[in-house]
């Protein structure tokens, strides 16, 4: 069945050429000489004032990916990187480390404001700053109704600001970006940063490991239940350069955190590197949930330019009955090659992939997940959407192991793909691997395998079959993405209503 | 992972390299021919593909390729009845064709090696990609097997088994089967032998418009053999092609299947049974084309697992640009009945056309609690009812098969594999 014209339609209007975020800033910048080398990652790590064992860290990551070769399995083609022909640090010239808003550049704020994201809290920030104890208890308790969230702005290489800091700390929360926590808290980074993801795991985190500038740092302590969302904004702006975060999420026994991820750049005709790493840590009976939506600029209409996005994300189910969620809404990116990843290792552990992949233009996505089984009771779930349209190629790759050891070992897997024109492709490639007679795994690509039952309720109140499949995929998806707060979500509320009628596996 | 290496030879590699050097002067072939042997084992020479090799990725054969035999001259391989009674038995003993060809109206059958000395046979000699490590080999070392042509219009009440027996050393077999306009045929495929042989087997098979084949593959080589076959197939116009592969025995086994449909309303039917025990690996690998509009293929694999047995299942489905109204399902199921064994399956699509039907499914499980219960509460102990419901679950795929004769001569397989196997 081909797509139906509402889906055309709507998928159209978050075609490449409408990219609303391309505008460029023209901040005064402070940057590294082009080009990686060791004395740049000491630069680099001297910028941070990050001490030596940090330093260590990194060299030892660049001697290793000096050795290393680009991995090509996956299906997107590019002209070779020059990785000497990029900036690996740029950093809006400021005070040094800024406290607080006052202190960062205004024009940088108004970037913020363009891109509509919560940095505007600035004001409820002073607000809370001044009032009294009373009222700051009141506020935390009303923290779900007044949908508030806590933001890390990172501006090229660095963190520019982090909101809602103190209100957070009261709760034992630790929210800052990882330079700061690497000063602050070095006995917490050391034991988890690159726990989950080492230096040596593949190209691109051992690139990233080595020149990592900024990203986020969460803490989330024994029993605490973080009280609002956190986020981070990342936005790509100078001309060249290559944007390398880390994120580090922790979170202790019986916590609770959710975590959400943004990022745009300026429209260029080149095309600009992203490679981050995310790690998330969760212990016996932790629960991360961890959000992106990802628009990056796609390139223009005839492919020219668009970001490279090649990221390591992992998290770890290392304690028992711990729990984490991927979701992802990947729109922008001109290549994106992206795999975030659970293992779960505690003992009734569970992790959860849903995405939502569109790809236009000449976009090539890459995406998928691992769920690694390695506890017993372990389960996990996978629910991707893929849509192409244009010249785009859209592949699903995802592997679901289970180990020896991993008894009753449970995964779903369900990957459908639609194909708008006939100039894209959509790719789908399952890897399952049992090694364990109680596994049961289950993959799926098919759209009637929507529930019978629901589906009949649905069409036994008069609504046709292809609307009664829409409403619910759409009631699925809509699920994912009112995860997100609504700054976020404005690109990926487009894609509700895409129903995937005449979808493929 | 990605450091730069530079491999050393791993001594199967040599021993296939200096084999061909040997080997050499005792090779069938004209000037053509020779050549793409040479092309051949450059191939080889630069190395057995690893599982960095994305075809390759849980069978790694330069890793499990461990030994190569000498060829053995004086080893000798015994005929065997053939599956279906009354069938026209080809037979390759060791390698080497019969001089004794049947005859039989409508069908024309030579001996490989004389299509290799006139060099009519080259251009299938070609490997389809630059991971056909199986089409390299065996283009590198074969030196029979049979041409057969079936006439346009021909239907055949009988089928035609070739046979491909061994009894130790290598042997390098390729059949080439042309199925005329119109004709219709059951040909089976019969792979077996004693010893720890070394074994490469291409079957080509060409379906022009209207041809309707049945193709079975019966592998039971022996649990020391090494065995690495393919079988390529074009579809005409409105050509239609049941294969159905069992793979029953064989040390390290890979079977590869590589179909084309090049003609609208092709149809291609793919069933598949992986009885593994031991401690062996079996790969099937299956790379299909669908290249013109209005083509359809089905393909369900069963597997069941036992003892240290590791399995794979790789299927590739590529529906091409212009290859619209594609209708393609394809699903693997696997009983893993050991804490030993394993199976590996990566269910493929790449879809470039956007008025399809495309499905996979994959399952991998253990036999299900709840109908072992039913058939235990009725008094059936456990030992056995576990028998039934695995027979089951594979025979249902050969019982989808609309030939009775056939249908009884393979479950009298199965149940032979279960006998052995317990």
């Amino acid at each position: 069945m081909p797509a139906v014209q509402d889906t055309i339609d709507r998928v159209r209007k978050i075609d490449v050429d409408q990219y609303k975020y391309g505008f460029q800033t023209e901040i005064a910048m402070d940057k590294a000489p082009k080009g990686l080398s060791e004395d740049i990652i000491r630069f680099i790590s001297a910028k941070k004032d990050e001490p030596s064992w940090m330093l260590e860290w990194r060299l030892e990551a660049y001697r290793r990916w000096v050795t290393l070769d680009e991995p090509k399995w996956a299906r997107v083609h590019y002209p070779k990187i020059d990785f000497q022909d990029l900036y690996y640090y740029a950093a809006p010239k400021s005070t040094p480390g800024p406290t607080s808003l006052s202190d960062v550049d205004p024009e940088l704020l108004r970037v913020y404001e363009k891109l509509g994201i919560p940095l505007k809290e600035q004001e409820i920030l002073a607000g809370v700053q001044k009032t009294d104890a009373s009222e700051l208890e009141e506020a935390s308790d009303n923290v779900y109704k007044s949908g508030r969230v806590a933001v890390d702005a990172v501006f090229d290489s660095v963190s520019v600001v982090t909101t809602f800091k103190k209100e957070l700390a009261q709760a034992g929360v630790i929210f800052c970006s990882i330079s700061e926590a690497i000063r602050e808290h070095p006995e917490l980074v050391k034991k988890y940063l690159g726990s989950v993801v080492p230096t040596s795991d593949n190209f691109y985190a051992t690139l990233n490991s080595a020149v990592f500038t900024d990203g986020s740092f969460v803490f989330v302590p024994k029993g605490v239940r973080c009280p609002m969302e956190l986020s981070t904004y990342f936005r790509m702006n100078e001309k060249n350069t290559g944007q390398f975060e880390r994120t580090l999420i922790i979170a202790e026994e019986g916590a609770y955190v959710s975590y959400l991820e943004g990022c745009t750049a300026p429209q260029r005709d080149e095309n600009q590197l992203h490679a981050a790493v995310v790690e998330l840590i969760a212990l016996d009976d932790a629960e991360i949930k961890y959000s992106t939506v990802q628009n990056w600029y796609p390139g223009d209409a005839e492919g020219k330019g668009g970001i490279y996005n090649f990221v390591t994300k992992r998290g770890d189910c290392r304690g028992h009955r711990s729990k984490i969620s991927w979701t992802q809404v990947e729109t922008g990116s001109a290549i994106t090659w992206k795999y975030p990843s659970c293992i779960l290792r505690g003992d009734d552990s569970s992790g959860e992939f849903y995405s939502i992949a569109v790809s236009n233009g000449y976009q090539q996505v890459d995406s998928g997940t691992k769920m690694i089984h390695l506890g017993k009771n372990t389960s996990s779930r996978i629910i991707s959407k893929g849509i192409a349209a244009g010249y785009s190629q859209n592949t699903y790759r995802g592997q679901v192991s289970a180990h020896r050891k991993a008894t009753n070992a449970r995964n779903f897997t369900n990957c459908d793909s639609l194909l708008i024109g006939d100039q894209c492709g959509a790719h789908t490639v399952p890897y399952m691997e049992a090694k364990n007679a109680t596994a049961q795994f289950e993959h799926e690509a098919t759209t009637s395998k929507i529930s019978e039952d629901q589906k009949f309720y649905v069409m036994q109140r008069g609504i046709p079959e292809e609307e009664a499949i829409a409403l619910i995929v759409n009631g699925f998806v809509k699920d994912v993405i009112q995860q997100l707060p609504m700054e976020f979500a404005v690109e990926a509320q487009k894609l509700i209503g895409i129903s995937l009628e005449g979808s493929v596996g | 992972m990605n450091i730069h290496t530079t491999p050393q030879r791993t001594p199967a590699e040599t021993a296939l390299i200096d084999a061909f050097s040997d080997r050499l002067s005792l090779l069938p072939g004209d000037g053509t021919v020779m050549l793409k042997r040479d092309d051949a084992i450059e191939a080889i020479k630069s190395g057995l593909p690893t599982r960095r090799i994305e075809s390759w990725h849980y069978t790694d054969l330069r890793r499990l390729l461990t030994s190569v035999p000498d060829f053995d001259p004086a080893a000798v391989a015994k005929a065997i009845a053939p599956v279906v009674e009354g069938s026209a038995v080809l037979p390759v003993l060791n390698g080497v064709s019969s001089t004794k060809l049947p005859d039989i109206d409508g069908i024309a059958v030579q001996r490989l090696s004389e299509k290799l000395t006139d060099g009519s046979i080259a251009p299938g000699l070609d490997a389809y990609g630059a991971d056909d490590a199986i089409g390299a080999l065996n283009t590198a070392f074969v030196a029979d097997g049979y041409f057969v042509d079936i006439a346009d219009g021909t239907e055949l009440d009988k089928p035609i088994e070739l046979q491909n027996l061994q009894a130790g050393g290598q042997t390098h077999v390729r059949f080439s089967v042309r199925v005329g306009a119109g004709a219709k045929a059951v040909i089976v495929e019969r792979q077996a032998g004693e010893g720890a042989a070394l074994v490469s087997s291409v079957s080509q098979l060409l379906l022009e418009e209207g041809a309707d084949v049945m193709w079975l593959i019966v592998q039971e080589q022996a649990d020391t053999a090494t065995h690495l076959a393919q079988f390529k197939a074009h579809l005409g116009k409105d050509a239609k092609l049941t294969l159905f592969v069992m793979n029953a025995g064989g040390n390290l086994v890979r079977q590869e299947v590589v179909v084309r449909t090049t003609g609208e309303g092709a149809d291609f039917t793919l069933r598949g049974i992986n009885l593994l025990a031991g401690d062996t690996h079996t790969d099937v690998t299956m790379v299909l084309d669908h290249a013109v509009p209005h083509t359809a293929s089905t393909e369900v694999i069963r597997n069941v697992v036992t003892g240290r047995a590791r399995g794979v299942f790789q299927g590739r489905i590529n529906v091409h640009q212009y290859a619209q109204k594609t209708n393609a399902k394809m699903a693997c199921n696997t009983l893993l009945l050991s804490d030993d064994g394993e199976f590996s399956t990566k269910p493929e699509l790449e879809i470039f056309a956007d008025d399809v039907v495309c499905g996979h499914g994959a399952t991998v499980t253990e036999i299900d609690h709840s109908h072992l219960f039913y058939l235990m509460a009725r008094g059936i102990d456990e030992k056995t009812a576990r028998g039934l419901l695995v027979k089951a679950f594979v025979a249902e795929v050969i019982e989808e098969l609309d030939d009775e004769a056939i249908v009884e001569a393979l479950e009298a397989r199965l149940d032979g594999w279960f006998v052995a196997h317990g």
